[in-house]
């Protein structure tokens, strides 16, 4: 039983008195939020913080020098490179500067992302426990390393519920680079051992943005007009006969089915944007599929009060050839990254919209494979990485954190996963250790029993 | 929460403890004073009688008959923030009515009870009643408590209801209007007690009973994480379909799940069996640290055992004592090491089953196999029979040399070209035998690989001197490796063979010098996946003298080469090596005799080859073994690299000890949790049954039987069924008779507002059960009311109708699904296959389990998924179509009617038949012939050409419009 069900049942009949005795729980939110919905940014594969926001000058002079022991510490490796011979410092060949009157540190790739250095809160000390993707995006996903939980949007669905009756309240896009893309999994959004409802719905490019939602060839939707009134003729005739509240709940969600099918395609449909909206996000913008035409989805979205919007980009596992891959990479997401932000900001969503970029962990200093002038590769690198947020509840123009000479090990301000999900649920005026559900006789929270909202980066 | 609602607030009686008392304290007081306090520096421990009820310093926690000087109650009550328990960070607080609860549980006297699932199920005496109601004693138990709440029994069932009701719970599938009939035409007062037996001696009932039985064991056709490859475990879901279909004692089921492969002179099948307890993920990932994974499946041995037969949360206690149940991580990890002795490796096969797994032929196979077995038998005999012949002629050519010709895949000498592209093609699950002479020097002999050091395939070399063999997916991590410790001489002949067996690791790898077997030392044995992906081919020719770069170019002379695609025996290595012994003889003549004899021995050669390829095309399945004992330690916070204090293997104290003559193993354990002294196992089953048949369990939290677990129901009624199972002698089929001929099943379940105000739930029972289908059980009604269902037992999983991309758009690349051709388009909903990290979409919106991890509670949900999936999924389209030729075809005089009768298992009420025909009469007027044609183009199902496209058209409508039907997808 959740709040949820609960809440829907109120309306069907259940005794006041139990209604109250059930209503002495929280109810979200807490209180006031700054944001009403998050876009996740989700860039899958571990970015390497070294190459895009974690600006090491030192690094240089020691370019193929041994990664000292006092760094390593004897901390696990992969199973990558932990039969590698030697661990050569690999500084990045990309040049950084500072960007906005913040003076944000960002690397050549990210000349859009520069131009919001003032919206952004930039990161440098995120660090997780698992060092491999599977187990490193379940954890960012849901705050565990193994499946069964609920994802974050699912968390967030369930305990604030849609503001759009036309549109589900998570929403996911996958989108593919050009780099080294990892394998997903259909449970990154899903909803663990909570009500499936509250899943993440994956909209995809192509004819059905949403699985099954096209009438087949030939039916038009007069004629699914008629199907449902005509079903729910029938429907009605069972409800009167077996008072089950089930079957108004199932008229209901057809209704809700017969809106997505008109509501999604207005969504997807990109033709009626002006001209602007392509030059702002760029020329993969036109591309349906792509991360750029799933960022003026998301914009869409977040216009449609869809609660939980998240993208997935693949591709960014550079074990070799980063400077090569990595810069593709960010060709095709660092301009439309950039411009949601600014149209967000444009059309007065950025206050009440928190956006966060962020892979599962960062990359190592030393490289994997053979280091030349020109190339290297990196391995994952759990003990330190980089993202940024923006947007409702979120102080732009900072940046939170350092690491050490080597971008390896935290030397101030360290946050946790943990904390992103604490500061995340907080922008949302939900209390993370408020937000439970009872399962195996365990209140489980998206936090588990650790976050600390991170305050430094709240406006 | 409605429970407790229900037990207090809907009939003010005597507070009692388990029921009222603990549940508040489990969930708001034992997280801190609980069996974890004193790890945590708490001295106060409210779990425990005596100490809630020492005095401290003058006071008392709890006092028993004075509310007022109990400082729970004072504490729960204080004003100041900071004397409030609980404190307000852990986000609980205790309501009034729990105040409430409290207070009069301790004027009461606060009796304290043990908590009652771990207790011995009491016998109970069912209530008599005057009521005619009952029809069996769960009635009485279910009529009493009805009374206490007030409630009286719904009607029964409409007898059609009632057998729609009885097949999907009984075999997942409706009844045909056939069957229906028949129940109508029996008059007899046993008429229902025969639609039940024959449901319950049906095939599909194993299938349905088995379906469940797979969410908990979280079966899976791939491994999982993030690779998520596949693996072969179907034939241990044959083995659960075969066990329910010929009612295996429940207590024997469990146990051959949990130890079947310990049990004395162990079968095939009972090995199968285990194959429960490696349903587990395993990661096949790069970079994985392979102890971190070896751990964890252990842990989720633990978790599903423990959840499955034990109803305990025993995961819990796997990083800190448990928080709520007296149960310690000490404990945990004493049950984790029963389940720690398997010889396994965390890193898992990308492809295939990962070690130890058997092979398992079908029944199909193993009559195959014994005919071959024949053939072969009947030629050694008449070899036999001609012994003193084939003596008498051997003794002419025995000097000559015998060069076996069997699987002979290709022979080089010098002078031929010293690369082939055919030659060798061969991977890493398969057998081969590599034979040559050389005269010594280093570099590469033969090999198959990337010509670059360090490269993927297969090679053997001579290296510093010693032969050297490698298999090698990636250099790094994902090789095998192994150099003899004999050197040879450089120059000296030699004859080195090597033979390989496909089992992927190196212990597979025999290397021979002039025919005798080498000492090896192993410098990798890692090898995980192929050297090519699925489907692909791997484009290196096989070399003579070269592969891994020019710098490993052959010093020395290849005299002769042959590859043979399997193993020779040793003694066929020695002899092709040029060793004479008198008894080769009879091979060296008999392998080129142009006699009888010869043909017949070289027919055998080819039977015993043939039937050694036949059994390596065996399914095998991953099962259970106990390698060498491993010591288990405590895992500090639960972490593979955190070992702390040794431990041996136990049992939980808080249950009943290991009988005495057990073995301390897993057999022991297996033989303890199905001893009828262990208090769980029947009263967790029956719950589980209960919930497959009312939606609810007794004990609501099926998967909890622990002090945070819900009170059941009705707890006298699950202590009754429990006794009554193991009386019965674990008969599963009786105790579904039993369940299903009560008078409390067969209630019509038609609500009324007072219901569902009083029990929105249905807990006390006062109606039927009215739940929506299971998602399998969704398409197969579908499929069988349509005449689509293909209706075969057992077998590989199959590939259904599934949009285009999904496993394309997130899994690794070269992963695509290829849908099934012909009737296994159309087989049972639990023959899908399930991919574990993109799950069949239509099984996901209709909230199947998760198939990750062991899930036992049953969830529905109501989505507008759902409703897009049932009107455009190909599968619910074609279904309508075929539904609609079915109409037409077998609906006489009125197909409206019948086609209702098909879904429903009723006839249409007037109401009923005029919306179906008005909207017939629309379809009829829409469809005109261009909308017709692409609307009837669903699914591969040929069309019935007997019908005018815009009539089937219509029709169809009507079908896939009958499937939506709330009643459709409900059992009521």
């Amino acid at each position: 039983m959740n709040r949820r069900t609960l809440l829907s049942r109120s309306a069907q009949g259940l005794g006041a008195m139990a209604l109250q005795s059930l209503l002495s729980a929280d109810t979200f939110p807490n209180f006031a939020p700054k944001a009403k919905r998050v876009i996740y940014l989700f860039q899958h594969g571990g970015p390497s913080q070294l190459d895009l926001f974690d600006y090491k000058p030192g690094l240089t002079k020691l370019s193929g020098t041994e990664l000292p022991d006092s760094i390593r510490q004897g901390q696990r490796l992969t199973g990558m490179t932990a039969f590698q011979t030697g661990f050569p410092t690999a500084p990045s060949v990309f040049k950084f500067a500072r960007h906005g009157q913040s003076g944000t540190y960002l690397s050549e790739l990210l000349p859009h992302t520069a131009k919001i250095a003032d919206e952004i809160a930039v990161v440098r000390s995120v660090h997780t426990e698992a060092i491999n993707h599977d187990p490193a995006v379940t954890f960012c996903q849901t705050g565990f390393q193994l499946a069964g939980r609920p994802s974050i949007g699912a968390w967030i669905s369930y305990g604030l519920g849609s503001e759009n009756q036309d549109l589900p309240a998570y929403v996911v896009m996958v989108s593919q680079g050009k780099g080294n893309a990892q394998a997903l999994a259909d449970r990154s959004w899903g909803s663990g051992f909570i009500p499936t409802k509250y899943s993440g719905v994956k909209f995809r490019s192509g004819a059905d943005p949403v699985l099954y939602l096209s009438n087949p060839e030939g039916y038009s939707p007069t004629a699914r007009r008629r199907f449902l009134d005509d079903l729910a003729a029938l429907n009605q005739q069972k409800l009167a006969e077996y008072q089950d509240p089930e079957i108004a709940t199932r008229i209901a969600q057809y209704e809700m089915a017969f809106r997505m099918q008109t509501s999604v395609p207005e969504l997807t449909d990109l033709s009626k944007e002006p001209e602007s909206t392509f030059d702002l996000y760029g020329p993969d913008a036109r591309t349906p599929g792509t991360y750029a035409a799933n960022c003026i989805l998301a914009r869409r979205l977040a216009e449609r009060g869809v609660r939980f919007i998240q993208l997935f980009h693949r591709g960014w596992d550079q074990h070799g050839n980063l400077p090569r891959d990595l810069r593709l990479q960010c060709e095709q997401t660092d301009q439309p990254s950039a411009a949601l932000i600014q149209d967000l900001k444009n059309r007065g969503l950025l206050d009440e919209t928190l956006v966060v970029w962020s892979g599962e962990f960062g990359r190592t200093v030393y490289s994997q494979g053979t280091l030349t002038a020109t190339d290297y590769g990196r391995d994952h690198h759990p003990r330190c990485f980089s993202l940024w947020m923006a947007g409702g509840g979120i102080k732009g123009g900072i940046t939170h954190g350092e690491t050490d000479d080597f971008s390896y090990n935290i030397a101030s301000d360290p946050v946790e996963v943990h904390d992103i999900h604490a500061t995340m649920l907080h922008c949302l005026g939900v209390e993370h250790t408020k937000l439970t559900y009872r399962f195996q006789g365990r209140h489980y929270r998206l936090t588990d029993v650790h976050g600390q909202v991170v305050r430094a980066l709240l406006s | 929460m409605i429970l407790a609602l229900l037990a207090i607030s809907a009939f003010a009686q005597k507070v009692e403890f388990n029921r009222d008392v603990r549940p508040i304290l489990s969930d708001k007081c034992f997280a801190c004073h609980g069996p974890d306090a004193k790890a945590k520096g708490i001295p106060l421990r409210l779990d425990v009688e005596a100490e809630a009820k020492a005095e401290r310093r003058g006071r008392f926690a709890i006092k028993p008959g004075s509310p007022d000087e109990s400082e729970v109650l004072r504490r729960v009550r204080a004003a100041q923030p900071a004397r409030r328990m609980p404190p307000a960070i852990t986000g609980h607080t205790v309501t009034d009515a729990e105040v409430a609860t409290l207070r009069q549980w301790i004027s009461e006297g606060a009796a304290w009870q043990a908590h009652w699932a771990f207790l011995a199920p009491k016998p109970q005496a069912p209530p008599t009643t005057e009521s005619k109601w009952p029809r069996n004693p769960i009635d009485n138990f279910v009529l009493s408590r009805l009374d206490r709440a007030k409630l009286t029994p719904s009607l029964p069932a409409k007898p059609e209801t009632l057998l729609r009701r009885a097949s999907f719970d009984l075999t997942g599938l409706p009844p045909t209007p056939a069957e229906i009939d028949i129940f109508f035409k029996d008059k007899s007062p046993q008429a229902y007690e025969h639609a039940l037996d024959r449901l319950l001696a049906s095939p599909r009932y194993g299938e349905r009973m088995a379906a469940r039985w797979l969410d908990a064991a979280r079966y899976a056709d791939t491994n999982g994480y993030q690779f998520d490859g596949e693996r072969q475990m179907w034939r241990w879901r044959d083995w659960v379909i075969e066990a329910f279909n010929r009612n295996q004692r429940f207590d024997q089921f469990a146990l051959e799940q949990i130890a079947g492969d310990l049990l004395p002179q162990a079968t095939l099948n009972q090995r199968i069996a285990t194959g429960f307890n490696r349903n587990h993920r395993g990661n096949t990932e790069d970079g994985i640290v392979p102890e971190e994974y070896a751990v964890e499946y252990v842990v989720d041995r633990v978790e599903t055992t423990s959840t499955v037969f034990l109803g305990l949360t025993l995961g819990c206690a796997r990083c800190h004592n448990h928080k709520y149940d007296p149960l310690t991580q000490k404990e945990f990890y004493q049950f984790f090491s029963y389940f720690n002795n398997v010889p396994e490796n965390g890193r898992a096969m990308k492809y295939g089953n990962s070690p130890p797994y058997a092979a398992a032929p079908t029944v199909a196979q193993q009559a195959e196999l014994a005919k071959r077995e024949a053939a072969i038998a009947a030629e050694r005999a008449a070899l036999r029979r001609d012994e003193a012949k084939i003596t008498a002629a051997q003794g002419e050519t025995a000097s000559a040399r015998w060069v076996p010709t069997v699987g002979l895949d290709f022979a080089w000498k010098p002078g031929e070209p010293t690369a082939n592209p055919q030659a060798g093609a061969f991977d890493i699950r398969d057998h081969f035998t590599i034979a040559t002479r050389i005269k010594a020097a280093n570099g590469a002999i033969v090999t198959k690989m990337t010509d670059r050091p360090q490269g993927r395939g297969y090679g053997v070399y001579v290296k510093d001197g010693r032969v050297h063999v490698h298999i090698t997916s990636n250099y790094v991590n994902d090789a095998i490796r192994v150099d003899t410790e004999r050197q040879l001489e450089p120059g000296r002949e030699y004859a080195v063979t090597v033979t390989y067996d496909g089992r992927v690791a190196a212990a597979g790898v025999t290397v021979y010098v002039d025919g005798e077997p080498q000492a090896v030392k192993v410098s990798q044995d890692t090898l995980y996946r192929p050297f090519v992906n699925a489907g692909a081919i791997f484009k290196e020719p096989l070399r003579m003298g070269a592969g891994g770069g020019p710098a490993n170019k052959f010093a020395g002379e290849i005299h002769e080469a042959r590859v043979y695609s399997r193993v020779l025996p040793p003694d066929q290595v020695a002899a092709l090596a040029g060793v004479t012994r008198p008894e080769f003889a009879r091979g060296a003549y008999l392998e080129t005799a142009q006699t009888a004899q010869g043909n017949t021995w070289r027919k055998l050669q080819q039977l015993i080859d043939q039937q050694e390829r036949f059994a390596r095309t065996f399914p095998t399945v991953m099962v259970m073994a106990d390698g060498a004992p491993k010591q288990t330690h405590i895992l500090l916070r639960g972490a593979y690299d955190k070992p702390g204090e040794a431990v041996t293997p136990g049992l939980p104290a808080i249950l009943p000890p290991m009988p005495a003559g057990l073995p301390n193993n897993r057999l022991g354990l297996a033989r303890w949790i199905t001893s009828p002294e262990n208090p769980l196992l029947a009263r967790v089953t029956v719950n589980r049954f209960w919930q497959m048949y009312f939606g609810t369990g007794l004990v609501k939290t099926v998967e909890d039987f622990g002090t945070q677990g819900d009170w059941p129901s009705h707890p006298e009624l699950l202590d009754w069924l429990a006794l009554e199972f193991v009386r019965s002698g674990w008969d599963v089929k009786a105790l579904q008779k039993l369940i299903l001929s009560s008078a409390t099943y067969r209630q019509s379940s038609k609500t009324t507002p007072e219901l569902l105000e009083r029990d929105p739930d249905n807990r006390l029972l006062a109606r039927g059960p009215r739940v929506r289908l299971a998602p399998e059980m969704i398409r197969d009604a579908a499929l069988h009311s349509s005449g689509l269902l293909h209706e075969s037992l057992g077998g590989p999983s199959v590939k259904p109708y599934q949009p285009a991309g999904l496993w394309k758009e997130i899994s690794m690349q070269d992963m695509d699904y290829v849908e099934s051709t012909g009737q296994d388009l159309y087989r049972r909903g639990l023959y899908t296959f399930w991919k574990r990290t993109i799950a069949p979409p239509m099984m996901v919106n209709f909230d199947a389990a998760n198939h990750e991890s062991c899930t036992v509670r049953e969830s529905r949900t109501n989505t507008p998924l759902q409703a897009l999936n049932l009107m455009n999924d190909v599968t619910f389209l074609e279904a309508g179509r075929l539904l609609g030729e079915r109409m037409l075809k077998e609906g006489g005089a009125n197909p409206l009617a019948y086609g209702f009768r098909l879904v429903t298992g009723r006839r249409p009420s007037p109401v009923e038949s005029r919306v179906l025909k008005d909207s017939l009469q629309y379809h009829l007027d829409y469809f005109s012939s261009d909308r017709a044609a692409p609307y009837l183009n669903q699914g591969l199902h040929k069309r019935d050409p007997a019908w005018k496209p815009q009539e089937l058209a219509a029709y169809a409508a009507i079908g896939n419009l009958l499937l939506n039907l709330d009643e459709a997808v409900t059992k009521e």
